[in-house]
């Protein structure tokens, strides 16, 4: 089987450097990257200029929102501007992404918090290396009533969410965490033993 | 449990093989490095997604799948098992990455596990076949490092219960990372300010299921204490008891509760806490724990003859087979590769009557049938291996 490194030293240089680039990005090695180049090489002239300047904008004009660490293209991101919103809750995410999957849902209209990482001290990620003293001081400014953890359901996000616990406690204010069971439209009988006994020791009243 | 039928492709030095042993015993015989070996190797692989004999997959792997021009290479396991519950279909692919696939993911190979044609975890495969090995290695049970008589206890139990796999596997990431946290400590690359508060996560997770692991491995032990005594006693016509003692890390008073163990492991983590943060590094729990085997309180381990180690050795296995199909209602598959001759008369003839039991299936190796009598030789299948083929007779 030909390897690609190899036949870089046949490529020329713009081209070798473009799949190098490339294969950097996660979920992308060198057989994909090398796909793309040579797609880009083929596209069109304007096509090409259009990728290239969007990846520029997208470093050029996004920053972190300064007050919840989301994407954002000025101080604030679109959700923290917008007055509307219930300023009272925070939904603590992990990840930009998370906030996204938390306003499909299109039932929460509060604000959000975004930790942008886990505690995995595996990786020796720490508490240090996340936004949680930022969350801290934004208790003292805004009139938080609740704090929803929405960390993701795995032992680091556990992890993470446990530690915010103790740190939220001597605040006084409601703490909550996203509950876990099973998805709409599923069968019990497929549900996989831990989702099903969470969804047991989480239940709750109906009437 | 039987093996209907093993296959095999590209796995080790077999580029094709199908097996069909009996459900009693198969004598498969050949010279050194036929691939007697690698035949109970596949087996035990299926049982566990572990090779007995490398943690490298990529050895696996036949040399000829490498050569072809087929991208990626792989290894392919296969057998069909009639269990008393009902016939399975279970199913390894071992694929190499390519060079390039390596550097990137860290990893040289990959596998694919079916069930019954459906595509599952490794974790979901294991205990579904239940095979015990016993190879001249074995010894270094009794006379080797406290790892192997761990690995001994978790390899029984991970194959009796599924439970014990997913969470002794939870276990030991929780151990690595409690090691991270106090690595960092010891090495001053964090402040000591909130040490209690960020542990208590990690220590809560870790008592929690090293608790379940250390209480099936104690009920575990006293039912092969049981089950072993008339077996050693059999096998060497000692008079005086073979004795497996448990040796825990910390103390927990004979109180074998998984509840009352997590609360020991609890209050010894406490004790210990400036000890480990100086090590930087786990010292309690079940990752230190270790067996001892006694007769008429000599450790057999540090004292006992290579004669009495080798029986000891032996009794485990075939305690471990009656606990196996005590607790499953189900014999598991007996693998005993090259260890018949090495046995003295005596235990040679006790092993052989103990494995032609009607619901047992075994597979013995050897290089010799001068080691078997006639007798023998006429109950059993015979299979000659010939350079990673295999044929009858």
């Amino acid at each position: 089987m030909a390897s690609v490194r190899p036949l870089q030293q046949l490529l020329i240089e713009p081209v070798a450097t473009l799949i190098e680039e490339l294969s950097r990005l996660p979920g992308i090695g060198p057989k994909t990257a090398s796909r793309l180049t040579f797609h880009l090489l083929r596209s069109s002239e304007t096509q090409s200029q259009a990728l290239a300047q969007a990846i520029i904008n997208v470093k050029d004009q996004v920053t972190w929102c300064t007050r919840c660490f989301n994407i954002a293209m000025s101080d604030l991101c679109p959700i923290c501007a917008d007055s509307t919103r219930d300023q009272s809750r925070i939904v603590v995410v992990e990840e930009p992404l998370d906030v996204l999957a938390v306003e499909r849902t299109e039932v929460y209209r509060g604000l959000y918090h975004v930790l942008h990482g886990h505690i995995a001290p595996l990786e020796g990620i720490y508490r240090e290396h996340l936004r949680i003293a930022e969350l801290l001081q934004r208790l003292q400014t805004e009139p938080v009533e609740e704090v929803i953890l929405a960390t993701n359901p795995n032992t680091e996000g556990e992890a993470t969410a446990y530690l915010l616990l103790k740190d939220l406690a001597p605040w006084g204010i409601r703490v909550t965490r996203l509950a876990r069971g099973l998805p709409t439209g599923g069968d019990l009988e497929w549900a996989d033993a831990e989702t099903l006994g969470s969804a047991l020791q989480g239940r709750r009243e109906i009437a | 449990m039987h093996i209907l039928n093993l296959s095999l492709r590209h796995f080790r030095n077999y580029e094709q093989l199908e097996f069909t042993p009996g459900p009693g015993v198969s004598l498969i015989y050949g010279n050194n490095a036929s691939g007697k070996t690698s035949l109970l190797e596949a087996l035990f692989y299926l049982a566990t997604t572990r090779s007995p004999r490398t943690t490298n997959d990529r050895e696996l792997v036949n040399w000829h799948a490498r050569e072809e021009a087929v991208a990626p290479p792989f290894a392919r396991i296969a057998a069909d098992v009639q269990q008393v519950s009902g016939y399975i279909k279970i199913e390894v692919l071992i694929q190499l990455r390519s060079q390039e696939q390596h550097e990137n993911s860290g990893g040289g190979s990959q596998k694919l596990v079916r069930l019954n044609q459906r595509v599952v975890r490794a974790l979901d495969l294991i205990g579904q076949l239940r095979v015990v090995l016993f190879t001249p290695d074995d010894l270094t049970l009794v006379d080797g490092a406290p790892s192997n008589r761990r690995r001994y206890l978790d390899m029984t139990l991970s194959q009796l219960d599924p439970h014990y796999v997913r969470t002794l596997s939870r276990y030991n990431k929780l151990v690595q990372t409690r090691n991270a946290m106090l690595r960092a400590w010891r090495e001053r690359r964090r402040t000591l300010r909130s040490v209690d508060e960020e542990l208590a996560y990690w220590d809560d997770e870790m008592i929690t299921a090293g608790g379940y692991v250390l209480a099936e491995r104690l009920q575990a032990v006293a039912d092969v204490n049981t089950l072993i005594k008339p077996i050693f006693q059999a096998n060497t016509g000692e008079a005086q008891e073979l004795h497996i003692a448990y040796r825990p890390s910390f103390d927990f008073a004979g109180m074998t509760e998984a509840h009352h163990l997590v609360e020991q492991f609890r209050q010894t983590l406490q004790q210990r806490r400036s000890e480990e943060l100086k090590r930087g590094q786990t010292l309690v729990g079940p990752q230190r724990d270790d067996l001892l085997f006694t007769v008429g309180n000599v450790d057999l381990g540090r004292y006992g003859s290579r004669g009495q180690q080798r029986s000891v050795a032996l009794a485990l296995k075939l305690a471990e087979v009656e606990l196996m199909r005590m607790r499953s209602g189900d014999a598991p598959i007996l693998l005993l590769d090259d260890v018949l001759s090495e046995l003295d008369l005596q235990r040679r003839k006790y092993t052989l009557e103990a494995i032609r039991h009607p619901h047992q299936q075994t597979i013995v190796s050897s290089t010799d049938l001068g080691t078997f009598d006639g007798d023998f030789l006429s109950a059993v299948d015979r299979w000659r291996v010939e350079q990673g083929r295999v044929y009858r007779g």
